[in-house]
């Protein structure tokens, strides 16, 4: 009976021991996790939205404004010049389908919004140009 | 002590009478009681240290496991909170459960001023697109038509906005493949959800969704409502085609 404890305890010793280091190096590990130095997200896309406007890629600048809304209706800090760019050319993009629609209240105040937002652009003001070529010159 | 023979003292361990010789019987059950004890002490005695032996160290082995278990299971709670990151999502769906008549009443304002696109983020932003509360029933029909007039809208701005730079990626065949899947399935759910819808009001949204989308198209496909309806009679592949004759001016 004794025999038979010391082998069961014995069992359990090792088996805790064992248990007792995974969990520690886990600890170790969790540790490293918590402290990780995160990317901070707006300074990457900073780059990533130079990079689209030096190309006039206007088409990904959207999808990235679509993207980004679906989880923050109004921006962040340091997505503020992409929901302005982006949300100009919405505005221009539908100004053109309101007309054709034959909707000219709609039309009407989109173009006194896009001429808002147009003013907002500051530095970026010159996408607008860029994005109202595009529109002008479709299809 | 009195001796019962002669009456002479006699002490209490005495086993005889120093003066008679007589036998003392307290003396000698005294001396039996003793004996009798001593046996059962040593007994115990042997008894208590076997077992001593038996167990010596299973005490401190068991009080180590103890620490042991502790220590894995604080560990592993720890690591646990380390790794877990917060949940926005959730704290999101709280926030849209306990507004969800304010949310409502924006979701509303959207719709009157036509502004769809804006309607769909604002419910996707807030959680309330997969998972809507009870005030967000009546929206239902109006749900499934501008998340799909919402990724043709979305598409059709990325083909017409894209780059014209040569250097860069043109990922314009990918959306107009992708917009052609999605156009027909507007289509699919706005002839279900037109009928399905019982409110006036909201089947006004989507009739005018469904002709936003044919003026958009209409506008940056060049194309009158004839060609349009021939247009939207193709199949996917076939949209694809004259898709690409129209953007790319082949």
């Amino acid at each position: 009976m004794n025999k038979k404890l010391r082998v069961i305890l014995n069992i359990l010793l090792v088996a805790a021991s064992i248990a007792f280091l995974i969990s520690l190096v886990n600890l170790i590990a969790s540790i490293g996790y918590a402290n990780r130095e995160v990317e901070d997200p707006a300074e990457t896309f900073a780059g990533v939205f130079a990079y689209e406007l030096d190309h006039r890629a206007y088409g990904e600048i959207m999808g990235d404004y679509y993207v980004r809304r679906l989880d923050r209706f109004t921006p962040d800090a340091g997505y503020e010049d992409l929901y302005r760019v982006a949300e100009y050319a919405h505005t221009a993009f539908m100004t053109r389908v309101y007309d054709e629609k034959g909707d000219p209240e709609k039309a009407s105040l989109n173009r006194e919004k896009a001429d808002r937002l147009r003013g907002e652009l500051g530095a970026y003001e010159y996408t607008a140009d860029e994005v109202d070529g595009l529109i002008e010159k479709a299809p | 002590m009195i001796c019962e023979n002669c009456k002479h003292e006699i002490g209490p361990e005495d086993l005889k009478c120093p003066n008679c010789g007589a036998a003392n019987p307290f003396a000698v059950q005294h001396q039996e009681n003793m004996q009798q004890f001593a046996g059962e002490y040593a007994a115990t005695e042997k008894e208590v240290s076997g077992f001593a032996k038996a167990v010596e160290g299973l005490g401190k082995k068991a009080a180590v496991l103890v620490v042991l278990l502790v220590g894995t299971i604080v560990m592993l709670v720890i690591s646990s909170l380390n790794y877990a990151d917060p949940d926005e999502d959730e704290a999101a769906r709280r926030d849209a459960v306990k507004n969800a008549a304010a949310y409502a009443d924006e979701a509303d304002g959207f719709l009157e001023r036509g502004e769809y696109m804006e309607y769909v983020s604002f419910l996707y932003a807030h959680e309330l697109m997969n998972f809507p509360p009870e005030e967000f029933r009546r929206f239902q029909c109006v749900h499934y038509v501008a998340k799909e007039y919402y990724e043709c809208i979305e598409l059709l701005e990325e083909m017409i906005l894209r780059s014209d730079d040569p250097d860069y990626h043109d990922g314009l065949d990918t959306d107009i493949r992708n917009f052609c899947m999605y156009l027909d399935g507007f289509y699919e759910v706005y002839e279900a959800q037109k009928s399905a819808e019982k409110s006036e009001e909201y089947l006004a949204y989507i009739l005018d969704m469904e002709a936003e989308l044919k003026a958009a198209m209409r506008t940056y496909f060049a194309m009158d409502e004839g060609a349009l309806q021939e247009f939207l009679d193709m199949s996917q592949a076939k949209k694809a085609v004259k898709i690409r004759e129209v953007l790319r001016h082949e």
